[in-house]
């Protein structure tokens, strides 16, 4: 791992985990744990949050990619995680457009101009 | 003396004010080339998928054995924005990586070089001897695997030997978008440091503004 830069993490609906796998970010590492998960119809909101919790932990990781409305099913996990590093980014679905209003980033961005910030 | 410590201040919010709306058209302009990126990705995908079959280009291909072929150095500058950077794999490094762990399986062609066909027998009698050459074949051991000289498999091979040219195109969009990604991730950090500088400014100001006299206070504020 020292010689090696960080990985990206996905977590997404099969198109787009099948995009960045196409592109060159998936890895299964020695204990054959994925930096990518899959989410179809019945995967669980609890395995998401596991998963995204994981991927929090592992310091092999520098960014991690999930769906909006994936983020949108665990967006308390996501506004809790307050280091740059691994950095969220949410991207859009097949079937949800990107919505900035929603983006945990720009909404806290957006915080710096609400009247708590002035007092 | 305390206006210009005032006026100071003013001026360095009003900097980090225009950083911050830099920044921010900045992100929003590279969120907009991300999501058409991707939006053309997953069209390549569905192309690729309608002339390979429905069922094609699915998680159930993917490879048992995955090695990264992109990562990212994460840097932090000094005033504690995290900068980061795609960098390809290098062949060596996921050699490295890749010691004790059996490789991965290539389904392309096995052989490198150019195959000879066999020449047309000269006469009936040699060509009794088939079932006799192809288990010389055999006792000569595996011919070098492409594989073993190139344990990074592109993921491409995973869908097929002749995938579509339109994998190919999802696969260079995905390619794209993770590097805009990466540049996203940093421009984010970017963002929330400068608005941390701005409210700590802001506090800063207001310190001011308490202990400057009255009379000065009124002329800042309005």
């Amino acid at each position: 791992m020292a010689g090696r830069g960080k990985l990206i993490a996905v977590i997404g609906d099969e198109d787009t985990c099948t995009g960045f796998l196409l592109g060159g970010i998936g890895e299964l590492n020695k204990n054959r744990k994925p930096n990518f998960l899959v989410v179809e119809k019945d995967t669980s909101i609890t395995e998401i949050e596991e998963t995204f919790k994981s991927f929090l932990a592992r310091n092999d990781i520098g960014i991690i990619l999930i769906n909006q409305f994936i983020a949108e099913m665990i967006r308390h996990a996501i506004d809790a995680h307050m280091q740059s590093i691994p950095a969220v980014l949410e991207i859009p679905s097949k079937e949800h457009p990107y919505d900035a209003s929603k983006d945990s980033i720009l909404r806290r961005a957006k915080g710096m101009f609400s009247a708590e910030d002035f007092r | 003396m305390g206006l210009s410590e005032m006026e100071e201040s003013c001026l360095q919010l009003d900097e980090k004010l225009l950083r911050f709306m830099d920044q921010l058209e900045l992100l929003e302009e590279k969120r907009a080339a991300l999501n058409s990126l991707i939006e053309q990705g997953w069209f390549s995908i569905s192309k690729a998928r309608y002339s390979m079959g429905n069922k094609q280009v699915s998680t159930l291909q993917y490879a048992s054995e995955i090695e990264p072929l992109v990562c990212v150095s994460a840097r932090t500058l000094d005033n504690g924005e995290v900068k980061f950077c795609t960098e390809k794999v290098t062949q060596t490094s996921g050699n490295e990586s890749g010691t004790n762990v059996s490789p991965v399986e290539d389904i392309g062609p096995q052989e490198t070089s150019v195959r000879r066909r066999n020449k047309p027998k000269k006469d009936s009698t040699e060509k009794g001897g088939n079932g006799k050459e192809v288990s010389e074949k055999l006792a000569e051991g595996p011919l070098p695997r492409k594989s073993d000289q190139n344990p990074q498999q592109d993921p491409l091979k995973w869908f097929g030997i002749l995938v579509p040219q339109s994998l190919k195109q999802a696969q260079s969009s995905f390619k794209q978008v993770i590097e805009l990604s990466a540049e996203i991730a940093s421009l984010q950090t970017a963002v929330l440091n400068t608005r941390q500088e701005l409210k700590h400014s802001m506090k800063e100001k207001q310190l001011l503004q308490e202990t400057a006299p009255p009379c000065l206070s009124d002329t800042v504020v309005h």
